[in-house]
């Protein structure tokens, strides 16, 4: 009998992020072609949210396939954000996309020889902002239906993060 | 089949030059010791700056209006050079910057019946220290992010409104019992 698909996940790590961050901006898209603006953008928080997370998490060191726990990886990075100076605040805490750009930018501007230049740190946290002031988990349990320019701003700055996330 | 590139659209960009001359304004009154906006600037050991702007001005601009304006502010006041060691630049309301746990002390008003100011001069002098309106319908709050700046408005307030002295306290967040346990 094959295994139920809760019991074929993988546990969290950097490579399972990255692939399901590819996996949900698919499923984003197809949800747009066929006109679910809301749902693709609940889609493509995601697929940031992930491509953040496991970029923090790789440039920290983490291995590709290491178990990611939130007591051990993903608290850690908040209370880190927070003692650099990233305005975190704690509702939804471990899904803001602004705040996972805003750290990563900012644990690399104070790792020796790390910073991003400054036009590509820029868009690191540009498009971390607008996703964080259009997307939240929370969308799901709303019925409100996206404008046609917000499923666009969403789009282009997930798809910016996946297109680049070799270099973030 | 034809070959087409394009670069992402800009969003248009709502007037911020307004912000921005004030912001530079701000930045080359170097002896200012009060009044918003609140700038925080970290200087990393590798040379790169991490700048806040605590600025309720904000309230209207997104969060990336508020960065460009920031950056062009910086670049104007200090130059090129130095608006590219900044790595972050951030842009909060004061609510904001307060929800996201940034200004924990308070300075307020523990007025009294019989108290030599009234409250609507205390409200007053809050404003004028740089207290912010956006908390709700008639709530002034004036917050700070360390005991130190707020002792120092403490002194500014008791100066202003002589007699005062015993009006004034200072409250600190405590946050709640997740947020101790999850430090």
């Amino acid at each position: 009998m094959p295994k139920r698909l809760l019991d074929r996940c993988q546990p969290d790590s950097i490579r399972e992020f990255r692939a399901a961050a590819r996996q949900r901006f698919d499923d984003g898209l197809a949800l747009s072609v066929a006109g679910q603006r809301t749902g693709a953008i609940y889609l493509w928080g995601y697929t940031a949210e992930m491509t953040l997370r496991a970029a923090y998490l790789s440039f920290i060191g983490l291995g590709e396939t290491t178990p990611i726990t939130q007591k051990e990886h993903l608290r850690p990075a908040v209370n880190q954000g927070r003692l650099l100076g990233v305005a975190w605040p704690p509702q939804g805490e471990f899904h803001n996309v602004r705040a996972w750009a805003e750290l990563l930018v900012t644990q690399r501007a104070s790792t020796p020889d790390a910073a991003y230049s400054p036009s590509f740190g820029g868009d690191v946290q540009r498009y971390g902002q607008r996703i964080g002031e259009l997307w939240r988990e929370f969308l799901r349990y709303h019925r409100n239906y996206a404008y046609a320019f917000e499923v666009r701003q969403v789009r282009e700055a997930a798809e910016w993060f996946l297109v680049n996330s070799h270099a973030l | 089949m034809p070959r087409k590139q394009r670069t992402f659209e800009e969003s248009p960009r709502p007037e911020t030059n307004a912000l921005v001359t004030r912001l530079v304004e701000e930045l080359q009154q170097k002896d200012k010791e009060s009044g918003q906006p609140l700038i925080y600037e970290e200087l990393f050991p590798t040379g790169k700056i991490r700048v806040v702007v605590i600025w309720d001005e904000w309230d209207r601009l997104s969060l990336e209006d508020r960065t460009a304006a920031i950056l062009q502010a910086y670049e104007r006041a200090e130059g090129r050079t130095y608006r590219d060691k900044i790595a972050l630049a951030s842009g909060l309301t004061v609510p904001e910057a307060h929800a996201a746990g940034m200004l924990p002390f308070e300075v307020l008003p523990a007025w009294r019946t019989g108290d030599p100011v009234t409250l609507e001069q205390c409200r007053q002098a809050m404003v004028e220290e740089g207290a912010s309106k956006l908390f709700g319908p008639d709530i002034v709050q004036l917050r700070f992010a360390t005991r130190e700046e707020a002792e120092d408005a403490r002194g500014r307030l008791v100066s202003s409104l002589p007699g005062s002295d015993q009006v004034w306290t200072i409250a600190q967040d405590v946050g709640s019992v997740e947020e101790w346990s999850n430090r």
